[in-house]
């Protein structure tokens, strides 16, 4: 059993001319211990998708079965990082982490622990009193990545997490991403990306699914076969980044 | 920052601020002893007059309105012009905001009557002149803003061309602050009713002078038991009010929107739109149609000026050196001239300010620290009140879209209604059911304070950020977890402003709920706002107006800069949304 089925899953909002329709027909699987991406032009509604995933926004019609079962509302076995960051400002790194681990019951002892764990994961010993504006975009996201991950999801999504940074920010950032993916002792298996740079996703994932834009829909699902870690200019890479642009190409 | 620094600038300005309020109060002591006498028209309460009175007050609200516009626009884009224009023009402002403007009513009454000479233009001008104070400030500080915010490459444009300064007024700066001006408008025009209403409920009691107008009109009609004169009153000050909402302001919001400098990203509607926005889309061409039917007024002589301009050969004051120099010692002139007059009337203004003090204090002048602080008491029962329901509704409404529209709405309908013109019926109410003077008055305060609280909140609501919501219910937070970690820090900056702006008008309810006349019979309550009252309409003692007004600003002044700034401060440094 797939750990993340989507079937049929659509979506729209109203809208001053009829129905705007974000995501159609939309169906694919996660297996655990997948690395997916999801690629696709801006307005393919694949940020939208993530949400639905997790539970933040509800679907329109078709299912999204986690373990074989539907999930009513917040799916709290997943964790999602967010493009903006979405730290709160008044709340120190430390406290940012402990956050949702607040909200899932965890005793004050065993928060402050493993936030320290996490911290230390990304890198950012010695900034668990600082203010996220005290930080620069990267060491953002890097505690965007310790909330999450200090959850111990058992899927991870990721929503554009590294295009508010710079390029030379981002490339350190994917690596130590998979850094964290790779280890036996990682604290998740299973990663849900959502991007719309393709060599980000070609680089990153095992599966990459290429939406069409507005409304969504599944283009392809394209298994990435190549040897870890890839190299950005081999042949087999550019021959998958060529693909998926003339995937999207043709469809506009 | 650096701490002695932030200190001298806080002295400076605290020095800088009674420096101002003395000259103000020095102002009004130049001309207290030309005072005329003044007659008061006989107010009717029947229903025929009804359409006159709104009128005296609409064109009131107009006339202040208009210099409010003119003032707002000079001045803001004066203070704009330089740090050194900015250090003395925006503190100002902030003293001038934050001064109870009713408490001035009797300054400007006698101030305005003297000028005319006793005439009934002198309490128009004083009606006027105080409507104007409640509507200038924001709006000038709403130009301020929009033209120091002016990215620094649009400037550079019209630099890089050598656009002249004209052309540049008009094709940025004062577009860049339509939006801000709008929306400050909107708000002015609230405030300004609020202010209309209460000068002429004042007007009402001591019968010295007379305002013709709705609000004289509410107050006769109730305290001579004619509620269906009062209801339509009250109707038709509705009506002008939601009339100029459609109108004008709604259109003109939307107008206005063009001329917003951010680039947001499109974000789905979200919102249906119904039938009834379709109706108000029909409006909307309202704005533009007003502002080309002005452009036709005014393309005739607009035409023969550029047509008597072409003709001239253009003046180059650069090939008339001698030219050039005389109409630079001529501006140099009128600079100070007008220095020195301003100096004349505050330093002729001191004198008697301080002769007005050296004579011996009234005996009523021994109740003034007691009465003050049975004033605070009064506005922090009502602070407290208001607190207790207001916090509770927003936090609830913050995570509840369908209830946060709701309260929207209610919140817009209330904030229509200027709290003033309620004040007679609350007065009768309250007076005939318990006859208690201390809750008349409580109550009073509260309508003047707590939609600031409830408007300031709502507002801060709908600007959390949606990522920050969105993180919330994506790990799963409670509802209560929820308040404590996203909505009541994000809200901290909003609480504050808000209860400055509460604080500020409780303080303007407060001279009109401790001390008024109803059926020909005077209520009264120990406190700042009776000792001023009570001075100003049956002792008419100088020195007692003097020394009553000279506390409550004081008082105002020190709470301002003691409490709610620092307040403020922590909270723009540690709640800020911005990271």
């Amino acid at each position: 059993m797939p750990l993340l089925e989507l079937r049929h899953v659509s979506k729209s909002y109203p809208h001053a001319k009829g129905n705007l329709r974000v995501i159609e027909d939309v169906s694919f699987t996660v297996e655990e211990g997948e690395f997916v991406a999801i690629v696709g032009p801006s307005g393919c509604g694949k940020s939208t998708l993530l949400r639905i995933i997790n539970g933040v926004v509800p679907l329109t019609s078709g299912q999204v079965l986690y373990k074989g079962r539907q999930v009513d509302g917040i799916n709290r076995e997943c964790a999602l990082v967010f493009q903006s960051f979405a730290l709160m400002p008044w709340l120190t790194v430390e406290g940012n982490i402990e956050m949702p681990l607040e909200a899932l019951g965890i005793p004050p002892a065993e928060r402050r622990k493993r936030a320290g764990l996490y911290i230390d994961k990304v890198g950012l010993d010695g900034f668990e009193e600082a203010y996220p504006r005290e930080l620069s975009g990267g060491m953002k996201q890097r505690v965007g990545l310790a909330r999450a991950l200090a959850v111990e999801p058992r899927l991870l999504l990721m929503d554009e997490p590294f295009s508010a940074l710079d390029a030379l920010t981002a490339i350190s950032l994917r690596e130590e991403l998979l850094d964290i993916w790779r280890l036996p002792d990682s604290p998740v298996h299973t990663i849900l990306i959502v991007t719309h740079i393709i060599e980000e996703a070609i680089e990153l994932a095992d599966r990459v699914i290429v939406l069409s834009s507005g409304p969504g829909r599944v283009l392809a699902d394209l298994r990435i076969d190549l040897p870890r870690p890839r190299d950005r200019r081999s042949e087999g890479f550019n021959a998958f980044t060529d693909k998926v642009f003339s995937l999207i190409e043709e469809r506009n | 920052m650096n701490a002695s620094a932030g200190n001298t600038r806080r002295i400076a300005g605290a020095a800088f601020s009674f420096l101002m309020l003395a000259a103000i109060i020095a102002l009004f002591f130049a001309y207290r002893g030309r005072m005329g006498a003044l007659h008061a028209p006989r107010l009717s309460v029947s229903i025929r007059h009804l359409p006159y009175y709104a009128f005296c007050s609409f064109y009131r609200m107009l006339a202040a309105y208009a210099i409010a516009l003119v003032f707002s626009i000079v001045y803001g884009l004066g203070a704009a012009r330089g740090r050194i224009w900015e250090r003395v023009m925006i503190p100002a402002i902030d003293i001038a905001q934050s001064v109870p403007v009713v408490g001035f009513f009797p300054a400007a009454v006698y101030f305005f009557v003297s000028l005319a000479h006793g005439s009934r233009l002198g309490i128009e001008m004083a009606a006027i002149f105080l409507i104007f104070t409640s509507q200038a400030w924001n709006m000038a500080l709403g130009v301020f803003e929009s033209a120091r915010t002016i990215p620094a490459d649009s400037l550079e444009v019209f630099e890089a061309f050598g656009a002249s300064g004209w052309l540049r007024l008009r094709r940025l700066l004062l577009p860049a602050c339509v939006p801000k001006l709008v929306y400050n408008s909107i708000l002015s025009w609230v405030a300004g009713w609020y202010f209309l209403i209460a000068c002429e409920i004042i007007t009402v009691g001591p019968a010295r002078y007379r305002l013709p107008g709705l609000g004289s009109y509410l107050m006769e009609t109730v305290g001579k038991s004619r509620h269906g004169e009062f209801i339509a009153g009250l109707l038709t000050l509705l009506a002008i009010i939601v009339a100029m909402d459609f109108i004008v302001w709604q259109p003109l919001s939307t107008w206005a929107e063009k001329f917003r400098y951010e680039f947001a990203a499109a974000t789905p509607e979200l919102e249906a739109p119904g039938e009834t926005v379709a109706i108000v889309g029909a409006l909307y061409q309202i704005g533009p149609t007003i502002l080309r039917a002005f452009r036709l007024i005014l393309a005739p002589p607009a035409m023969v000026l550029r047509a008597v301009r072409e003709r001239i050969p253009p003046l180059r004051p650069d090939k008339f050196p001698a030219l050039e120099r005389g109409m630079r010692i001529a501006g140099w002139i009128a600079v100070i001239a007008i220095a020195v007059f301003f100096a004349w009337a505050i330093v002729d203004g001191l004198v008697a300010l301080i002769r007005a003090l050296s004579r011996p204090w009234p005996p009523a002048a021994r109740d003034i620290p007691i009465a003050t602080l049975a004033s605070i008491a009064r506005l922090l029962v009502a602070y407290a009140i208001s607190l207790a329901w207001i916090i509770p509704c927003t936090l609830a409404a913050s995570t509840n879209p369908r209830l946060r529209q709701r309260l929207a709405s209610f919140a817009e309908i209330v904030g229509a209604v200027p709290a003033t013109a309620l004040f007679p019926v609350i007065v009768a109410f309250v007076i005939q059911v318990t006859g208690g003077m201390n809750l008349v008055s409580i109550l009073l305060i509260l309508t003047g304070m707590q939609w600031y609280l409830l408007f300031n909140l709502l507002a801060g609501v709908s600007q959390v950020p949606e990522d920050l919501k969105e993180a919330a219910r994506a790990f799963g937070l409670s509802r209560v977890a929820t308040w404590r970690r996203l909505m009541l820090p994000a809200l901290t900056p909003s609480l504050i402003t808000g209860s400055i702006t509460a604080w500020g008008g409780g303080w303007n309810a407060l001279i009109l709920s401790e001390y008024f006349v109803y059926q020909n019979r005077t209520y009264q309550v120990m406190g700042l706002g009776q000792l001023l009252d009570v001075a100003t309409y049956e002792t008419g003692n100088g020195t007692m107006i003097l020394l009553s007004l000279l506390s409550m600003v004081a008082v105002v002044i020190a709470l301002n800069r003691l409490v709610w700034r620092r307040l403020y401060n922590v909270a723009a440094e540690r709640y800020r949304l911005d990271y």
